[in-house]
């Protein structure tokens, strides 16, 4: 491909051998041809990749972390997900007033607790809550991860290096086109007094996604305010 | 005469029995149980560990994204046709191509399937793209 920006050591990728992406150029043609024909319009393809530039895991670190530190704010983010996203700055009705047209669904947040540990999965596709993590890791869409998620959930844990007591039961939540779920994990020891921007740091997108638990001491930054969508 | 030297030869290149996956006769029920699930149904079949990578989208990967979402949006198709005909590409394809080319691939074929653009269209504009980004680089 032309434009790689993987920024990791690449291996496990396929072979480059032309200079120019069919893919690159199938997308131009479809995306040309849809236009020219009004379809939909440039516009529209501008908005749209602004609201992808402006969603991100730092949309579910802020829930989470104001979750921990308010617990009304908690029982609505457990029982009305949408609604609750809204506080934080997240309308899943962007950016065409109905959501994305892969998204729009029911959002459930899912509680860790010292007895049951989730984790999510979508073995028919990619399904992911992307108002409040994003895109999806590659990982994620990958056949291995769908296939082996769901019935050996501990060994696919154990090599993402999270290894769960026998006594705490894993729940495994296979979403689809109408559900989205995210993992709201448990707040660690160590964090006591500390403010909502600082609880947001150690939120990482992997442990929404339910194979990490967060760490006091690995915190990833998240821009303040309110989410820009 | 000619008749029968055709058969000698058909007989010496047909097989002396079926293939095992040639439309048998019969098939035991948990094969069946096993090919009848839909292509895309992955979850719990067998698979040995895999490295998790993280990597970003490419440009055409994040531009086929939103062509795909613009396409919806503005009602050319939806999420579900996408993924049936994601599923209609074929274990060989759905398997064998990178995910957002997955994406991309189905969503030339719904346009020309719905009648929105036609094949010429799409051969024209390919060649043109083509033209265009091989003077760039």
């Amino acid at each position: 491909m032309t434009s790689m920006h993987d920024g990791h050591d690449g291996h496990n990728t396929f072979p480059v051998s032309s200079k120019v992406s069919e893919f690159e150029i199938l997308e131009l043609a479809v995306r040309e041809l849809a236009i020219e024909k009004g379809i939909f319009s440039a516009e529209d393809h501008r908005r749209f990749a602004e609201w992808a530039d402006g969603v991100g895991p730092h949309g579910g670190s802020k829930l989470v972390a104001k979750a921990w530190s308010d617990p009304a704010f908690k029982e609505k983010l457990l029982t009305k997900g949408t609604e609750a996203c809204k506080e934080v700055g997240i309308d899943w009705l962007q950016p065409t007033g109905t959501g994305t047209p892969s998204d729009y669904t029911f959002f459930y947040v899912l509680e860790n607790t010292p007895k049951v540990h989730n984790v999510i999965v979508c073995t028919l596709c990619s399904c992911y809550p992307r108002p409040v993590l994003g895109m999806s890791p590659d990982w994620y869409r990958t056949p291995a991860y769908r296939r082996r998620m769901v019935n050996r959930p501990r060994e696919v844990l154990a090599e993402f290096g999270l290894h769960l007591p026998d006594d705490v039961e894993v729940r495994v939540h296979d979403s689809n086109q109408k559900s989205r779920f995210m993992v709201m994990p448990m707040r660690p020891d160590g964090t006591e007094g500390w403010s909502e921007q600082e609880l947001a740091e150690i939120v990482t997108r992997d442990t929404m996604i339910g194979v990490a638990l967060p760490d006091p001491k690995v915190r990833v930054p998240v821009p303040a305010g309110e989410v820009h969508q | 005469m000619q008749y029968a030297t055709l058969m000698e030869r058909v007989r010496h290149l047909a097989p002396e029995e079926r293939n095992v996956l040639d439309s048998p006769y019969q098939i035991p029920n948990e094969l069946y149980a096993a090919l009848r699930s839909v292509l895309h149904d992955v979850g719990g079949q067998p698979d040995a560990p895999t490295p998790y990578l993280e990597k970003g989208e490419e440009d055409w990967e994040m531009n086929t994204y939103l062509t795909c979402e613009c396409l919806g949006w503005r009602g050319a198709w939806n999420s579900e046709m996408r993924r049936r005909a994601e599923n209609d590409l074929g274990a060989t394809m759905y398997f064998g191509l990178p995910y957002y080319a997955r994406w991309i691939t189905v969503a030339a074929k719904t346009l020309v399937d719905k009648g929105l653009i036609t094949t010429d269209e799409l051969g024209q504009k390919i060649d043109e793209i083509r033209a265009r980004l091989e003077a760039r680089d």
